[in-house]
Parts: structure tokens; sequence; C-alpha cells
């Protein structure tokens, strides 16, 4: 079952990190933010391809050893680019209101 | 046979980072599957972050609400991007931990997390009350 358990953690991660690019880009739609909608579709589409073509299963390989590293940086990279678009989206607004 | 040796027999470790897999010996995949579940849902906890600074703004561009929110919500999103890198920092300290067959480290982001949602509380609801009594 714990392999079974952290397949599904990392659906939902990526399920996350997808919902989170589609909200954001629809933000960026309403405001005409051009630059945001393509860094938020971006985002989504890098996120969701790899998840689609290989989907993680959380299972061992044959010879008993995980790989974790590399898509737990890949997942949280998608993660803080998102957080930076976001960010700098929310904050030109804030600074574009003063 | 020293700590940081591979066993006898075993091919190479060639996985990546090797501050983590250099060291040590491969731990019961059980708990490297729940350090790696930890480390997701700690990305879905900056995630949540990011996804409820967006809603904030989207919020106040649909309300026409003034500047204040969307400082709030450029911060929510940058602490989110840093519990995302926070993750990675925590997987490594655990996996490294498990390997050594040491005692786990504190969840050193767990009070950061609490206290920067219960300040993001209070600050959204002294907003709120401050738009409520104003003129």
């Amino acid at each position: 079952m714990q392999p079974e358990r952290t397949a599904l953690a990392w659906q939902r991660t990526v399920l996350g990190v997808v919902v989170g690019a589609l909200l954001l880009a629809g933000a960026g739609l309403r405001s005409g933010s051009t630059v945001t909608v393509c860094a938020a579709v971006a985002v989504g589409v890098l996120a969701l391809v790899p998840a689609v073509l290989r989907p993680p299963t959380g299972g061992l390989p044959g010879h008993g050893r995980l790989y974790s590293w590399s898509f737990l940086v890949r997942v949280a990279s998608l993660v803080v680019v998102l957080a930076v678009v976001g960010a700098v989206w929310a904050l030109g607004r804030a600074l574009g209101a003063a | 046979m020293a700590p940081d040796e591979p066993g006898a027999g075993e091919p190479a470790d060639t996985r990546r980072p090797r501050s983590v897999y250099g060291v040590g010996s491969e731990p019961d995949a059980r708990f490297s599957l729940a350090n790696e579940r930890t480390a997701l849902a700690w990305v879905r906890t900056g995630l949540g972050l990011v996804a409820g600074g967006v809603a904030l703004t989207s919020f106040a561009t649909f309300a026409d609400m003034p500047g204040v929110l969307d400082v709030v919500a450029g911060v929510a999103c940058l602490v989110g991007a840093g519990f995302a890198g926070y993750a990675l920092v925590s997987w490594r300290r655990n996996e490294r931990a498990l390997r050594l067959r040491r005692r786990l480290p504190a969840p050193s982001g767990l009070p950061v997390l609490v206290a920067g949602v219960v300040v993001l509380a209070l600050l959204l609801a002294g907003y709120a009350v401050g738009s409520a009594s104003g003129p």
C-alpha cells in the first residue's frame, strides 16, 4: 500500500500544480496580462505532459532503489515559478495602484 | 565496515544528490516512501499558499479593491515558494538521517508555517474590520 499512497500523493501534487496554473492563467486573462497567461500555461504543460507520458506509479524499480530527487526538484521548481509569476503580478498591481 | 561505504556485492550507487546517497546504507523502502510523501505534502502546502495568493489578487481585481490585498497576495505567493524550497531541504535532511540510522531532525518549517498563517489571518481580519468600520 505504501507505493500506492506515494503514487496518489504524486498525482495530487501534479493535479494541484495544473489547477494552480489554470487559476493563474484565468486571472491573467481577466486582467489582460499576456505574460502571466503564457507563463502559467507553460507551467501547466510542463507539469502535465511528463505526468501523462510517464505517470508516477510510486513503485520500486527492479533493483529496489528509489529515484525521488529529480522528480521532487522538478515539481518544486514548477511551484516556485508559479509563485514568482503570481507574486510579480500581485506586487506589480500593488505598485500600480500606489 | 564504515557507515559511509556501500555493502559488499552491491552495485555502485550513482543516484543524486551525492550528499544523501553517498553516505550510510539503504533504509527500509517504506521509510523512504514516507519521506517522499512528506516532501510532497510540503510542496502542496506551498502550492496552497500560492493558489490562495492568486485567488486573493484575482478577487481584488474583480472587486476593484485597494493595493494592500495585492501586497498580502504577493507575500503569500513568495512564502509558498519558500515552502516548496523547504520541501527539498527537508527531504534531503530526513533521507540522510534515515541512511545514517540517526534520529530524524525536528520539522523546523512547521512553527514558521503556523506563525505565518496566524499573521496572515490577523492581517486580513484587521483589514476586514477596518474596512467595515471605516466611512
